[in-house]
């Protein structure tokens, strides 16, 4: 699929094509967002660069979606400043940040066609008519959705709803779109879908600026360049995405950035190996793990995916602990162990199990590679 | 709305778009409303040459028409909403509960009275009870009598059951709404088990309609105790309440100062029925 | 159900038929029935005759009928206006302020509507505010009247609206007259057609403050047909309150159904 074309023409236009060219980033300094006396964003300090898709994940109730309505200009920032490209927004009302929003249930004006609110931001922008209706065919095209534009948002599904949303908000080229849980409304299979066209449209439009709150950890992994977790109103860590999927910088990040073992360990005299690798014991165990600067004696904790664990070791898989198995789970695709190592219940994704299992509760051995750990501090707080 | 400031900010921060839009209706309403309210209190407790009279006051609220005319529009709007309880309960349990084909138009034809002017009942009324109306002409045809047996219209009953009529869908509609609510399978379960319906209205629905049984009443007897037209029209001389004393005073005596003190308390009293029902309608989330 | 046994469900219907019959339907069926009388001495009238209604075409009744869609059109339509942009503006208010407000455009609906006429009466029957005797002094009773219902519905209209949509609109670069305009209205539309199908309504049926106000040559329905009953002159009241339903009832519905096609598209 094509870059819907643009009209040099207009004067907003040009302005867009600026920055589409280049790509607008958003900046957050030192943002803060209280109501009342109850602050939700402690000021926050994120970078969003030209182009990039920024997931922005975390519990119920973390600040994302107060981030991202600071953003948009709904929520205003009790101090700090939001930068969009070279333009301070802070002061700007919502009409005038050049942005594009999608929300949970996609807000389709219902007594307008898909047509016409696609064309609604152009036309509250005052566009002349042969650009509108230009912009309108390309929106829906870029999202599939061409054969519709007659109908009403009534007569749509919502996956359907979700691309004229989606079309809407690309169609007042906005240097940034912004995003609030776009898929949660509609079910397993099609979100799926959903991330694949997000994704899509993203490499037709590689220069839009993409701001994505999820609750979702697998939208985030799938889509963003880089992730930013929030807790309870803060950035508990933020960088690209299989960066701080190989390697969190803390525990939270650790269990809420897909599933992890995390086994507490502590940091072995002589440590530093080579390829940054440290030797940390857990109980009698000593295992090799990717270090993070520890020192000797550190307690840590030593972060595994299920995924990595193995039933049976190789020359690769030199780390090994033993465990008591607890509960097998057979998925069809995969298989869920649950084993108990040192009061720690460790949990193994396996493609193909041996072709005996040992009873439950008896003593098992499993295998990990010293690169796919990494040891990740204790959180100072909860 | 999430669009306010949301900390104490900087000055240049504080643009809250439209803040005065306010005022052109609040000050029409001000000028409409609020400010002949206020001239009505002021002349209750100003005599004619304009000085603070308090004697008058105190001579009209001892005066037997204005006792007479309380004491009427308190009874009348206590069993009116009474009535209005017993016939919008019985009314909405059956809609609800033991529905018949056709129900749904029969509850929206009752929604509809509620627009209706209020007289029109009491007019109809002359007609069905009154002393030459239909049931009196039939009375007295069939035990060949010779005066009109059934006498109730012009009486404090009459004004009662007219109210009745009129304010029985302010109850009913609040408890409609109230008994879609009710879970139709704890009601099924509890037949199942054997429950009698009784039973099942006490313990299960009639809990549920508690708050706009009350939210329904109390509007009623806001309503009822403002109720002019129904009075007007049944015309009874000893059924004087005190919105139509206020009408008489003002209009047939020109007796301002007067019609002025029994609004005060007439406003008076209706505001605290207006503080009961707003209090009773929030507690019911309406 | 929760009434199985079909005696049982039999008796209770009865019941509802009794009910809905003595208190609903009665009170109407015999004001129709009395509109078309000719003379009413026994059980039933004597004779039939629509004389009644077509002397409502004629004179005195026809001015009232004018009288009152004027005075209801006119009010309704104030109320709707200035109903709409309170609820509209208090949205922008901080909280405390605006529940303060809104009960205070709530408070004209409690008070009793002779108190509403007699304080216009008290307030505007001098020189600079003189309104006493003009027709104007009954538009502004019913205006005030009926105000806290279309502030009413619209609020509620406006609770039931989700943020969603304006901030949306807002993103997209509307302005706020033109999200008002082409976003909030549109949204709200059905329950400005029905806030002003009930004021219209409520100010056909209004007598309280009319009572009060009204100046000679500008007699409403209900004053006409009061004066028309006191007089002893039953049937044509009745005939002239079967077309004030009458009216009542086509607006009603009429601007129901344009408020459900609002909605449908
Ligand atoms: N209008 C408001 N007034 C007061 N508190 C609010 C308001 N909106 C949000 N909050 C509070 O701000 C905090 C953050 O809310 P926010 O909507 O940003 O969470 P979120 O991370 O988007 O959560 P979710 O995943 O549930 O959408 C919450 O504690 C919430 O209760
Ligand atoms: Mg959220």
């Amino acid at each position: 699929m094509s870059v819907p074309a643009f009209t040099g023409s207009n004067v907003m236009d040009v302005d867009a094509a600026k920055i589409r060219g280049a790509g607008s980033n958003v900046h957050f300094d030192k943002v803060s967002v209280a109501y009342g006396a109850h602050v939700v964003l402690h000021p926050l300090t994120l970078d969003i660069a030209p182009g990039e898709i920024l997931a922005m994940i975390g519990p119920s109730g973390s600040g994302k979606t107060t981030a991202l309505r600071a953003v948009a200009g709904f929520v205003r920032p009790a101090s700090g400043r939001i930068r969009i490209g070279a333009t301070d927004v802070t002061d700007l009302p919502p009409y005038e940040r050049g942005l594009g929003m999608v929300v949970q249930n996609y807000a389709l004006f219902p007594h307008m066609r898909v047509e016409d609110n696609v064309a609604f931001g152009l036309r509250a922008q005052g566009a002349d008519k042969a650009l509108i209706g230009e912009r309108v065919k390309d929106s829906l095209a870029t999202v599939g959705m061409s054969g519709f534009s007659k109908r009403y948002p009534r007569e749509l599904s919502g996956g359907q709803q979700q691309r004229v949303a989606i079309a809407r908000a690309l169609a007042v080229r906005p240097r940034v779109l912004l995003l609030d849980e776009p898929l949660s409304a509609l079910d397993a299979q099609i979100r799926r879908n959903m991330v694949e066209e997000i994704a899509k449209l993203h490499r037709d439009l590689p220069g839009l600026t993409i701001l994505y709150v999820t609750h979702d950890q697998t939208e985030a992994l799938t889509l963003a360049d880089k992730i930013a977790i929030m807790r309870d109103g803060r950035v508990s860590s933020h960088g690209p995405t299989a960066e701080l999927y190989r390697r969190p910088p803390n525990r939270f990040t650790a269990e809420f950035l897909g599933r992890a073992n995390l086994l507490p360990v502590t940091v072995a005299e002589g440590a530093a190996g080579p390829k940054g690798l440290a030797t940390a014991k857990l109980g009698d165990a000593v295992l090799a793990g990717v270090a993070r600067g520890e020192k000797p004696g550190d307690k840590t904790l030593l972060c595994i995916r299920p995924q990595h664990l193995s039933l049976t070791g190789d020359e690769e898989h030199t780390n090994r602990i033993v465990g008591t198995l607890r509960e097998v789970h057979w998925q069809g695709e995969l298989t869920h162990l649950v084993l108990d190592v040192d009061g720690t219940p460790v949990r193994v994704s396996a493609t193909r199990l041996p072709v005996s299992l040992p009873e439950r509760g008896s003593a098992m051995p499993l295998f990990f590679t010293p690169g796919d750990t990494s040891l990740v501090p204790e959180d100072v707080r909860g | 709305m999430a669009e306010a400031a949301v900390l104490p900010a900087s000055p240049a921060l504080r643009r809250v778009p439209g803040r005065f839009w306010i005022v052109p209706p609040a000050a029409l309403l001000a000028l409409l409303f609020f400010y002949p309210l206020v001239l009505i209190v002021q002349q209750a407790f100003l005599d004619d040459s304009g000085m603070a009279n308090v004697a008058e006051f105190a001579r009209v609220l001892h005066a037997r028409f204005f006792l007479n005319a309380l004491l009427n529009t308190i009874t009348i709007s206590v069993a009116a909403t009474a009535g209005c309880l017993i016939v919008g309960l019985v009314l909405g349990l059956i809609l609800a509960f033991v529905p018949f084909p056709g129900s749904g138009v029969i509850a929206r034809l009752i929604d509809t009275f509620i627009a209706l002017p209020t007289f029109l009942v009491t007019l109809a009324f002359t007609f069905l009870y009154g002393s030459a109306g239909m049931l009196n002409a039939g009375l007295m045809e069939v035990f060949s009598l010779r005066a009109p047996p059934v006498d109730f219209l012009y009486s404090t009953w009459g004004v009662v059951l007219a109210e009745v009529t009129v304010y029985s869908p302010f109850v009913l509609r609040p408890l409609l709404a109230a008994f879609s609510l009710v879970d139709r399978g704890q009601i099924e379960a509890a037949s199942v088990l054997g429950a009698r319906p009784f039973r099942i209205v006490r313990q299960v629905i009639l809990p549920a309609a508690v708050p706009a049984l009350i939210a329904g009443g109390s509007l009623c007897l806001l309503l009822t105790v403002n109720e002019f037209g129904i009075v007007l029209f049944i015309g009874a001389k000893g059924v004087i309440t005190l919105p139509l004393l206020i009408y008489s005073k003002a209009i047939q005596e020109s007796a301002y100062q007067v019609a002025c003190i029994i609004a005060v308390i007439n406003i008076a009293l209706s505001l605290g029925l207006f503080g009961l029902y707003r209090f009773a309608a929030g507690r019911m989330g309406m | 159900m929760l009434v199985w046994s079909r005696p049982g469900r039999m008796l209770i219907w009865a019941v509802f038929a009794l009910l809905f019959g003595v208190l609903f339907l009665a009170p109407l069926a015999v004001i129709l029935l009395s509109s078309l009388a000719e003379q009413w001495n026994g059980v039933l009238p004597s004779g039939l005759t629509i004389e009644h209604y077509s002397n409502v075409v004629r004179g005195a009744a026809w001015n009232a009928v004018n009288a009152s869609l004027i005075t209801g059109f006119l009010a309704s339509a104030l109320a709707l206006v200035s109903g709409t942009w309170a609820a509209l503006a208090l949205r922008v208010q901080d909280a405390t302020l605006a529940r303060v407000l809104g009960v205070l455009f709530f408070i004209p609906s409690a008070v009793p509507s002779v108190s509403v006429g007699l304080g216009l009466l008290v307030a505007f029957s001098h020189p600079p505010l003189l309104l006493n005797g003009t027709i104007a002094i009954v538009m502004v009773a019913h205006f005030v009247l009926i105000s806290a219902f279309t502030f009413g519905n619209v609020s509620a209209g406006l609770a039931r609206l989700s943020p969603d949509f304006e901030q949306v609109a807002s993103s997209l670069g509307a302005r706020p007259a033109y999200r008002l305009w082409h976003v909030t209205l549109p949204l709200l539309a059905p329950y400005l057609v029905a806030a002003f199908g009930l004021s219209f309504a409520l100010s056909m049926g209004e007598l309280g403050a009319t009572v009060m106000v009204y100046p000679p040559g500008w007699v409403t329905l209900p004053v006409s047909i009061f004066s028309l009953t006191d007089r002893g002159d039953v049937f044509a009241g009745a005939a002239l309150t079967m077309v004030l339903v009458a009216v009542t009832l086509v607006l009603l519905l009429g601007l129901e159904r344009v408020a459900g096609r609002q909605t449908r598209s």
